[in-house]
């Protein structure tokens, strides 16, 4: 064996090493580094899918696109009624607690944030938004949607930053199930056969008899993701040696999504 | 040569991201369509040792780094991907007097050959991931998954050899040639 073939595999072998045993807040950080170097990329190619997603939408009808605007306003209106009826249910439910010496109640500080890559790896289900820690993004704080929970951010570059969704199955999050006493721990599932594939519920009780339908809401234990946030609805329950197991269909739809809010704190 | 490995590096960190835009084949149940394998293979052939383990290096850091969340309890350990791609990298690599002969035929059997390597990959990521979750099964998505790679690359694999030789030879680059820079 010639002397630079070894001396080449010595470098090589000590850079593995060196990798391998990095701390995981190192990697998570090199992570980052590399997603906010090749963001320019991300987001030309975001773009150059929303303008080819544009070129189809452009040929709509002008009384479509009227429609649409009626339904929108109607829709906005009804959103703003919503909210303020809400505000007020807030600021009596604060009152209340005070008088009662309970903790107050306040809605959710969000960041709106745009998907500009999704991760299509065979055994991972990531994907990258274009907001970082310049504007207060941290690891480990839970992604929403309107419609339920997306998953949690894993890796903060300045502006961008990894999530993992809630379909990996490495994401863990504990739940609780409408109507019963039930609490479990929901993950994804490592190889499904489309796009939005269903959660499982595990560490359930044999004898919780599920039925289809009802609600699933994070149970707020560990402190990732605050208590109350939609996952999904109940699809079916299997009972197995040890454990009850529940299957769950999103309420998000994870493979359309393109807009998401990272819940940095309470107001 | 260097000139030549500049390219591919580039060409493999630009197949990762064109792969980020592709949706797997939902009719080989979610198989993904891989061009990286078959450019590094490729590479495996074209280079003499040293450049392969550097080849490795980097195509097996890019997986990692852009494909695997890095979690504070991540299970998959960043680098990882580097060791998985070493092992068909170095069979790729025994074939390389093969590849010297500069004969279609010869360079259309090493593509195939790539492509049967191609799951190991796959393979070899599953496995870790179910011995650290501790849950080992098998169903025909796993196998589609695994193995569906390696079908498409069956005719993925030759159209790269086909158009990276010309690239190498444009680049001055023929491997085991006289008047190779």
């Amino acid at each position: 064996m010639r002397s630079t073939t070894i001396a080449t595999l010595g470098i090589f072998g000590i850079l593995v090493v060196l990798i391998l045993l990095l701390p995981q807040t190192t990697k998570q950080q090199m992570q980052a580094a590399f997603y906010q170097a090749i963001l320019p990329i991300l987001r030309t190619g975001a773009s150059v899918q929303q303008g080819l997603g544009g070129v189809g939408g452009g040929l709509k009808h002008v009384d479509e696109l009227e429609r649409e605007n009626a339904r929108l306003k109607l829709e906005n209106r009804q959103l703003q009624a919503t909210n303020n009826l809400l505000k007020n249910s807030e600021a009596e439910v604060n009152r209340l607690n005070r008088a009662l010496g309970y903790k107050e109640q306040s809605s959710f500080r969000l960041i709106p944030a745009r998907i500009i890559s999704r991760d299509s790896a065979t055994w991972w289900n990531s994907c990258t938004i274009d907001r970082g820690a310049a504007d207060g993004i941290a690891t480990d704080m839970a992604v929403v949607t309107e419609t339920g929970l997306v998953g949690k951010v894993t890796s903060v570059a300045n502006d961008v930053a990894v999530v993992l969704l809630l379909s990996d199955e490495s994401l863990r999050v504990s739940v609780t199930i409408e109507g019963t006493q039930e609490q479990g721990i929901v993950s994804g599932t490592r190889a499904s056969t489309n796009y939005a594939p269903d959660l499982r519920i595990r560490f359930l009780s044999k004898t919780a008899n599920l039925k289809p339908g009802p609600n699933v809401f994070t149970a707020g234990a560990g402190g990732v993701f605050p208590s109350g946030v939609l996952i999904g609805q109940v699809k079916d329950f299997t009972v197995k040696e040890l454990e009850g197991v529940a299957t769950v269909k999103p309420a998000v739809d994870l493979a359309e999504i393109r807009d998401v809010f990272v819940i940095i704190g309470r107001k | 040569m260097m000139s030549f490995f500049l390219v591919l590096i580039t060409l493999i960190f630009g197949s990762y991201l064109f792969q980020l835009s592709l949706p797997p084949v939902l009719l080989l149940k979610g198989a993904a369509i891989l061009f990286v394998p078959a450019i590094y293979f490729y590479g495996c052939l074209a280079f003499p040792f040293p450049l392969v383990l550097g080849l490795t290096f980097v195509t097996g850091l890019f997986n990692d780094l852009l494909l695997v969340p890095q979690s504070a309890k991540s299970d998959f350990v960043l680098g990882t991907t580097i060791l998985i791609y070493l092992i068909p990298g170095l069979i790729m690599h025994g074939l390389r007097p093969l590849f010297l002969r500069h004969r279609w035929q010869s360079h259309w059997l090493l593509a195939e050959i790539s492509a049967v390597l191609t799951p190991f990959v796959l393979l070899a990521e599953y496995s870790i991931l179910s011995f650290q979750r501790n849950e080992f099964f098998f169903n025909d998505v796993v196998i589609w998954r695994i193995f569906g790679p390696g079908l498409i690359s069956l005719l993925i694999a030759p159209c790269v050899f086909f158009i990276l030789t010309p690239l190498s030879h444009a680049l001055g680059y023929r491997p085991g040639l006289p008047g190779t820079r």
